[in-house]
């Protein structure tokens, strides 16, 4: 089972390592924001999805790794940049996850939304106090072609990482978490432990996806890198996809970037009203998302016990 | 001498301006089957979620095996040997049988030696339980009474020394409360388990216990052999009058 999926990933990997030597420039933007939301989505699936703390807060590791990038692109190597966003975004992650994580439901998410506001007025009034500046123009940036397998070989990691926990122990205890935490707790998980480790290894996904896209926009600001809507876009699409399987958010990022860019260009209004309404139907009708509807079968399959 | 499996020596414990457990002390050897009644409110579970770590007390000390744990939390209890159940039972309900089991297995249980050959795996511990046929069904999927055998399993699976069970026989037909009864003693018999048990149906558990503990508005009534303590007229006044009466047809 995790070779099969090992073993699709490598085939993935392949046809998006080609892609760059066959498509155009606008078609290549496209599939790199493909590869962003594949890597935002499966890390976030990998935490929010199996222990349904669902978190708004990608946003604010996706915009501290993109400061990382435009404070050290200019004098660190590339790959030290990169991890540096990786880093920061986990470290952050792992602090705040000290101080909320023992909040459920709502309340979890609402705060994991405000730390992403808290970030952007922070880095907004830090740069405006120590730089005199809010906006940042990233000049040395490298090749597109570098920030393409850049971000390719971070997705990769992404849902690599998502398919091993998911056949550990800790993928274990993180799903025990979600079915009940407290049960879980009594069974010997240390649960603390294992959200904070979760939370910031999930985090570290977006911060390196930010600090390898700052570089794309060559000019970014805090309104900009710390915009919510990336957050909701990657919650909606892994929750729409399957929050529980591997599969789900990797399609559902695929179809949703393709349908991003193709629609918000033209209907703006028609785009966000359609993710609004798949997500409110999702949450309804798809629990297990769109990757319920073809692992349905072999769930109804399954015999209940006569009463 | 050997210290207790699991002592508690005063807890206490408070929520906001209510006392509900007000200075226990109860000590369980290895191999005894102690039982819990007092009436609604009289604050057995909290006693249970301090005894599991669950809940920190205000002030009171909690050993297991001698080392004390006071104010640990709930997974080092589990790890040194303190497994529980839940009134109501809460398994994972999207996991199998057999998952559920195995988890038990691969967190406390792993930390533990199998002293015994019936908690040395998956299908050994669901032998035990008579469970064997239901191991690949989901946990959502069994009737009620399979969920509290099933929550009895994955408690099991953690290898204990003690397990708390809390109204296990709650909501069961006469005849499963019987064979959850003999299921009890064969922890303690077979497993060499400490047993303590909370009860609705006082009947059941003073037939099944050696000793009996009975609390009443969060403070300790009595405690004794079963037969001494049904003849106590603190407790017969505070809690069996009315639960006698309901308990026995």
């Amino acid at each position: 089972m995790r070779g099969q999926a090992l073993a699709a990933v490598a085939g993935g990997g392949a046809v998006a390592a080609a892609l760059p030597f066959l498509l155009d420039d606008f078609l290549l933007s496209l599939a790199l924001s493909c590869l962003m939301y594949v890597a935002l989505a499966s890390s976030w699936a990998m935490f929010s999805g199996a222990t349904r703390y669902v978190s708004l807060g990608t946003a604010a590791f996706f915009g501290l790794g993109a400061y990382v990038s435009a404070w050290t692109v200019a004098t660190a190597p590339w790959p030290v940049v990169v991890a540096g966003g990786a880093l920061l975004a986990a470290a952050f992650a792992g602090l705040a996850g000290l101080a909320i994580l023992h909040l459920r439901g709502t309340y979890f998410a609402v705060l994991t939304f405000g730390l992403s506001e808290l970030t952007r007025h922070a880095v907004t009034y830090g740069e405006k106090q120590y730089a005199g500046t809010v906006g940042r123009v990233l000049t040395a940036a490298p090749s597109s072609r570098t920030v393409y397998f850049t971000v390719l070989v971070i997705a990769l990691a992404a849902v690599v990482v998502a398919i091993v926990v998911r056949g550990s122990r800790f993928g274990l205890a993180l799903l025990g978490i979600g079915a009940d935490e407290q049960r879980a707790q009594t069974l010997g998980v240390p649960t603390r432990g294992v959200k904070v480790a979760g939370f910031a290894l999930s985090a570290a996904f977006a911060g390196a996806a930010g600090a390898a896209m700052a570089v794309r926009w060559t000019y970014i600001d805090p309104m900009a890198v710390f915009n919510p809507f990336i957050g909701l876009q990657t919650v909606l699409i892994a929750i729409v996809g399957g929050p529980l399987s591997l599969t789900g958010p990797l399609l559902a990022a695929l179809v949703f970037s393709l349908l991003a860019e193709l629609l918000r260009l033209q209907f703006p209004y028609a785009y966000l009203i359609a993710l609004g309404l798949l997500l409110i139907v999702a949450v309804l009708y798809l629990p297990h998302g769109l990757a319920g509807l073809w692992q349905g079968r072999a769930r109804a399959g399954r015999p209940a016990e006569a009463r | 001498m050997t210290p207790p499996a699991l002592a508690a020596r005063a807890v206490v414990v408070r929520f906001g301006g209510l006392t509900a457990v007000d200075g226990v002390d109860l000590e369980i050897e290895d191999r005894t089957l102690v039982g819990i009644i007092g009436p609604n409110g009289a604050g057995k579970t909290t006693f249970f979620n301090a005894l599991s770590g669950l809940v920190t007390p205000a002030s009171g000390r909690l050993a297991v095996g001698g080392v004390d744990l006071t104010g640990k939390p709930a997974h080092v209890f589990a790890r040194a040997g303190i497994a529980r159940t839940f009134q109501t039972p809460r398994v994972f309900a999207d996991m199998t049988v057999a998952e559920s089991v195995r988890f038990g297995l691969e967190f406390a249980g792993r930390h533990r030696r199998a002293e015994r050959a019936s908690l040395a795996d998956v299908p050994a511990i669901l032998d035990f339980l008579g469970l064997a046929g239901s191991a690949a069904l989901t946990a959502r999927a069994i009737t009620p009474a399979r969920q509290r055998l099933l929550e009895i399993g994955m408690a099991l699976a953690t290898r204990p020394r003690v397990l708390l069970l809390d109204e296990v026989a709650a909501g069961l037909t006469p005849a499963e409360v019987e064979s959850v009864a003999r299921l009890v003693r064969r922890c303690r018999d077979e497993l060499g388990l400490a047993v303590v048990w909370i009860e609705h149906a006082v009947s059941v558990l003073l037939d099944a216990v050696e000793r009996v503990l009975v609390l009443h508005q969060g403070k300790k009534l009595a405690e004794g052999a079963p037969s001494a303590v049904a003849r106590d007229r603190g407790v017969i006044e505070a809690y069996l009058g009315e639960g006698a009466a309901e308990a026995r047809p």
